[in-house]
């Protein structure tokens, strides 16, 4: 049975080396019929066998000679059966192979050198099978053939695989990527650095000479202009007829769509550059610069031209020491690097007080890898320059509010690739900035605040070619503006005998003008503050700032009250409101003032009951008014008292009605305001005082809460 | 939190390091299968501590004027004359194509269009419209990128405000400021690289919470630093009296050693980072001062910011002392502005809103020029959304209001490597809809990210086993705005 196995097998190989050598005669006038097409196509999966049975096979013929080998007979015929497999497979593959290679897209160079390899491992195989029992077959013979048909594999496997995987696919992702040198645009030509460059880009990899599907390479101009099978790419001059754009613009899921679904699409840009180009006679010669300055064409392969994202800066130098780089780190000196595995360092120093020369000196270690340096405010000398000097890959340098000046700056004038230099706030003059040009990257030098005038500026800027001179912001007293209020120092409105009051400013040399009998300041007869004021009675201050070149301020109104005694101790007879009671019955005497708003503590309210309060003092006082501070805001419900009682006397058992007061009552449309209700009397002794504030029991009919009882807010009692 | 404590102890037996080991093993293993380039370098960034911009960055900086409570942009930037013409009108329901409305106005019968109460003037070589209300701005209108087409998710402040500022709505991310002091750490060791600076205008107002300027899941030392408003910006930062600078030196080290024997013990890393915010505290006492004196100022630069600018907790002073952080390395400063929420008398409160911040915010692009600095400093303005284009309440010519509308609003972009007097994207002409280059809120982080040298992929942070970062999962850098 093992027998005729191996004839057939024999047979078999036999057989298919003739129809090989039929295949290889007549592969002009074959047309591979469709069912077999995937015969065909199974190729790159079956080679593989005969690869590692060859291999092994041609292995074991090798050493087949040795001495212990020879006398094996299980050796010599596994070694037979496995060049029989083997031979077998690669003949099989080889057919197939061919069939692969008749259908469309491949041809060229690397196909011829894997077929022919390919074809040879046959029949070196087929041969060394049928020839390796003669007598001539020798050692030298056996291990020639070997050699031969591993070289065969390895030549054919490696053409193989750039066919299907393209060229350097292994070392593809190890290799650098080649550099495309960039062309400058006024040099560019529309065909051959726009157009090509989008072809190699996106339909190079499968129309190629090599593996030109559809017949059409598109390597070279030649080729191009020949077209493909289907015709040409292109008509001058009429884009909607051209084939090129034609498959271009074919909705994706067409099966001749191009490129092919699976590969990157063109942009719309690129479509609209072929579609231009086509457009303008497919000229293959003209240059970008010679296109008219709006012409679509040109602006878009300007565009296309340009690199991308100004991908960052190339530097020439090497990356410094990492550990040095750590070693110049501290506190008030941060040196780090632009960017990952960027060399160029930038360095910042702060805190002008702990500032040495030493501390640039040190950075003379990384001077080439410096390209960015802040001192803005740091006292930076003349000397210091001179170390600035020689980093010499300098690209930006602030020097704001330096002490530096000219005759150090000149030193500046070799750092060849500075771009931005910041002297704002320094003596530099024009004498250097006359200079400047001689720095040939320099863009930009900032020379706000500094002794030269913006006239100046404006001059020099005519003569500094290509760098921006910034002035900056320099008043010209045209549009004045106001100024903000000035404030009153202190937050107590109530003193005892008198007050002295500071009157500030933010803004250095503003004049402030204040009146103290209620009118508005002005700026020619109302007093001029001076460090303080000193108030003793009841006072409306009002101020106003003033300042040449400032429109004055607008008035500050603060009121002050006195209020000589300070009862010891006080006693609500009646509760006030849970939700306003201050800090207690003391907030009548905190001398603190409560504004408008109710819920700041300072107020205390009743509703349900009017203010009865007492007061009492250890020593008898000599007094004359009784001025309650009050509330008046209608909508909140807040009234004025409907009467205030001023009771006083030796002791609380002991008390006269001194006197009443009606206060206005409150009408629609009153102001939130503060109101003062005085009583005034005869002077005399008092020890106890009793305060009655009557709250309005029923609101009128045109408020909203008709009926109900208003509020009473009391916030400082002033006792004169 | 125990737990963590137990782990750490465990961290040095036998059975643990061999069961680590192996794991380990099989972890990078299965690691570089899962992960192409793990052993490529391209990986490494992720797992590197942060520090350093991925690629060489326009922008060193950010100063963001947070416009809170959403200005209209009817009334600013987005110049919409039909809405004048077609005033009273409703608004069609095919422009409003089904937009949810807060409550506040879902239930309002009609729907009046309302034009701006302002004019609108064009400005500057690119001819930008803007409206009277911002004269400083229209000055400056060459140096700034107006965006027209913003667009975010949120309907209300709380959430639209988070998702601007940690690209969720929720709350707990780490803030845009934490996730730069993250990607970029600090350049002036002698301040915090992320403060927040408020103030608040007479307008109608939103709160502003600490959670928008919060680590999230980062490192404490991430956070954002509130200076208050008042005449000491940084409180208790004075030594107290009779306590000197070597015997305060002294206090911190004991203290340093005492935490040092704790993190032994616990092995908290939190416990570090209290160390060094100390540390920092100590080196603030001498930095902050002198910034934050503000009396050594010009009178040109005071003229330029507005006479406000030296009164402690307004805007313009927020705006001068941002300038002075930045300039000294601050990352970033966040500022915000309250008091935009014109549910109501839209005129007259938005009147007072921008005479707050205008000349200031214009100032400020001015100021960082003339220091050579604006080309290094992103600027950014703009509020959480934008408003709507009909009436909230009776409309009057005069008095009307406009709800919250988060389709299309504007902001604007300056300096840091963003295209100068640029005019970014379009609405339609009712100032609803974004109909060109639109530009969603994590568009707009991921641009911030970009200029700043990050890659907003990349910059992310592992926490509950998943891989965050500021953009969440979207966002495309809108390269058309950048030089």
């Amino acid at each position: 049975m093992k027998i005729s196995v191996k004839g057939l097998a024999e047979n078999l190989l036999f057989a298919a080396n003739i129809f090989i050598v039929f295949l290889l005669g007549f592969e002009g006038s074959i047309t591979v019929p469709y069912w077999l097409q995937p015969l065909g196509r199974m190729h790159p999966m079956v080679l593989h066998f005969p690869i590692v049975i060859l291999i092994l096979a041609m292995f074991l013929e090798f050493f087949r000679f040795n001495e212990t080998n020879a006398r094996e007979t299980l050796y010599q015929k596994f070694t037979s059966y496995l060049l029989l497999a083997g031979a077998l497979f690669s003949a099989l593959t080889v057919v197939m192979g061919l069939f692969l290679s008749l259908e469309e897209g491949y041809s060229g160079k690397i196909l011829q050198w894997h077929k022919w390899t390919g074809v040879s491992i046959v029949f070196i195989a087929s041969i060394i099978y049928w020839c390796r029992n003669s007598t001539c077959y020798k050692l030298y013979a056996a291990r020639a053939g070997a050699i031969l048909t591993v070289l065969c594999i390895v030549v054919a496997g490696h053409y193989g695989a750039t066919l299907t995987h393209g060229d350097n696919f292994v070392l593809e992702s190890v290799t650098a990527p080649e550099k495309i040198p960039v062309v400058p645009i006024a040099e560019a030509k529309v065909f051959d650095h726009v157009v090509m460059s989008i072809f190699t880009q996106k339909c190079l990899s499968c129309h190629n000479m090599d593996k030109a599907k559809g017949g059409l390479m598109m390597d070279d101009v030649q080729s191009l202009l020949k077209g493909g099978k289907t015709g040409k790419l292109f008509v001058p001059g009429r884009p909607e007829i051209s084939l090129l754009l034609e498959r271009i613009h074919l909705p994706l899921d067409e099966k001749k769509h191009m490129p092919p679904k699976d590969k990157a699409q063109l942009t719309n840009e690129e479509i609209a550059l072929l579609n231009l180009w086509i457009k303008n006679n497919a000229d293959l010669e003209r240059k970008v610069v010679d296109l008219p300055l709006d012409d679509s064409l040109r602006l878009l392969a300007t565009t296309y031209l340009t690199p991308a994202e100004s991908a960052s800066e190339e530097y020439e130098f090497a990356a410094a020491d990492e550990s040095a780089i750590k070693k110049l780190n501290n506190n008030y000196r941060i040196v780090s690097p632009l960017a990952k595995e960027s060399p160029a360092l930038a360095v910042n120093i702060y805190n002008g007080s702990s500032f040495k020369s030493k501390m640039l000196d040190e950075l003379t270690s990384v001077r080439k890898q410096i390209v960015s340096l802040n001192l803005s405010r740091i006292p930076v000398s003349n000397d210091d320059l001179k170390i600035i000097a020689r980093f010499e890959n300098l690209r930006r340098l602030n020097l704001n509010f330096t002490g530096v000046s000219d005759a150090g700056l000149k030193q500046l004038l070799v750092l060849k690739h500075l771009e931005v230099l910041s002297l704002s706030g320094t003596k530099v003059s024009s004498a250097f900035v006359k200079q400047v040009g001689k720095m040939s990257s320099l863009k930009q030098v900032s020379l706000w605040n500094t002794r030269i005038s913006e006239i100046e500026i404006q001059q020099l800027q005519k003569t500094a070619h290509g760098v921006a001179l910034i002035a900056g912001f320099k008043d010209d007293g045209k549009h004045p503006i106001k100024l903000n209020q000035p404030r009153v120092s202190t937050e107590a409105a109530v003193f005892r005998n008198s007050i002295s009051l500071q009157i500030k400013h933010p803004i250095n040399g503003v004049q402030i003008r204040y009146t103290t009998d209620g009118s508005e300041p002005d700026s020619l007869k109302s007093l001029i503050y001076n460090k303080e004021i000193l108030l003793k009675e009841n006072t409306t201050l009002k101020a106003r700032a003033y300042k040449a070149g400032w429109y004055g301020s607008d008035v500050i109104t603060s009121n002050f009250y006195r209020s000589i005694y300070q009862p010891d101790s006080i006693l609500f007879l009646l509760p006030a409101d849970e939700q306003y009671r201050g800090a207690g019955a003391k907030t009548l005497t905190d001398k603190q003032l409560g504004e408008y708003d109710v819920n700041s503590g300072k107020w205390i309210g009743f509703r349900q009951n009017n203010m009865e309060a007492m007061l009492f003092f250890k020593q008898p006082v000599m007094m004359q008014s009784v001025t309650l501070n009050m509330l008046r805001q209608i909508p909140n419900y807040i009234f004025p008292p409907t009467g205030v009682e001023i009771w006083g006397g030796s002791n609380k058992n002991n008390l006269r009605l001194l006197s009443i007061i009606k206060p206005k009552a409150g009408k629609e449309g009153d102001e939130d305001s503060s109101i003062k209700v005085e009583a005034k009397f005869k002077p005399q002794q008092i020890s106890c005082i009793k305060i009655v504030a009557k709250n309005l029991k029923k609101l009128p009919v045109w408020h909203p809460g008709k009926g109900e009882p208003a509020w009473v807010f009391v916030d400082e009692i002033f006792l004169n | 939190m125990e737990k963590d404590f137990l782990e750490h102890g465990l961290n040095y037996n036998r059975r643990r390091f061999l069961s680590r080991l192996s794991l380990g093993l099989g972890s990078v293993a299965l690691g570089s299968l899962l992960i192409p380039d793990l052993f490529t370098g391209g990986m490494d960034d992720a797992s590197l501590p942060p520090g350093i911009p991925d690629f060489a960055p326009k922008a060193k900086r950010v100063i963001y004027l947070f416009q809170n409570g959403a200005p209209s942009q009817l009334e600013s930037f987005d110049y919409k004359p039909k809405l004048r013409e077609m005033m009273g009108q409703e608004l069609p329901p095919s422009i409003r194509a089904g937009q949810r409305l807060t409550g506040m106005t879902a239930n309002q019968a009609s729907f009046p269009l309302v034009g701006s109460y302002y004019d609108f003037k064009q400005y500057g070589d690119s001819r930008a419209w803007i409206s009277d209300l911002f004269p400083y701005t229209a000055k400056v209108v060459d140096d700034i990128c107006i965006i027209r087409s913003m667009h975010t998710e949120a309907i209300n402040h709380d959430p639209a405000l988070t998702f601007f500022q940690t690209g969720a709505q929720q709350g707990n991310r780490p803030s845009m400021g934490a996730w730069l002091s993250y990607g970029l750490g600090s350049e002036n060791k002698n301040l915090p690289a992320f403060t927040v600076l408020l103030s608040r205008g007479k307008g109608n107002g939103q709160g502003v919470y600490s959670k928008l300027w919060t680590n999230g899941f980062l490192d404490s030392t991430h956070q954002g630093v509130q200076f208050s408003s008042g005449e000491d910006p940084v409180l208790y930062l004075k030594d107290p009296e009779g306590l000197s600078r070597f015997e305060r030196r002294k206090m911190l080290d004991n203290l340093a050693a005492l935490n040092d024997l704790s993190y032994k013990e616990f092995g908290d890393p939190e416990i570090n980072a209290k160390v060094q915010q100390y540390e920092m505290a100590y080196r603030m006492q001498t930095a902050v001062p002198e910034i934050t004196d503000l009396s050594s100022e010009p009178d040109d630069i005071i003229k330029l910011y507005g006479s406000d600018c030296l009164v402690p907790g307004t805007f313009a002073a927020n705006c001068l002392l941002a300038r002075k952080l930045s300039e000294n390395g601050v990352r970033f400063v966040q500022l915000y502005h309250q008091g935009w929420d014109q549910h109501g008398n839209l005129p007259q409160e938005m009147a007072g809103q921008a005479k707050d911040v205008d000349q200031a915010s214009a100032a400020l692009i001015t100021d960082l020029k003339q220091r050579g600095l604006l080309d290094e400093t992103l600027v950014i303005w703009g509020g959480e959304f934008g408003r709507t284009n009909y009436s909230q309440g009776k409309l009057v010519r005069d008095n009307y209001g406009r709800d919250h509308h988060p389709r299309c609003f504007s902001i604007w972009m300056a300096g840091g490597g963003i295209k100068p007097g640029m005019v970014y994207g379009e609405s339609d002409e009712f100032g609803y809809n974004v109909i060109k280059d639109p530009v969603h809120v994590h568009d707009f982080q991921a641009t911030v990210l970009h200029q700043l040298g990050l890659n907003h992929e990349k910059l992310t942070f592992k926490h509950l086993g998943r891989r965050y970062r500021l953009t969440d999962v979207s966002g495309k850098v809108v390269k058309d705005i950048l030089t």
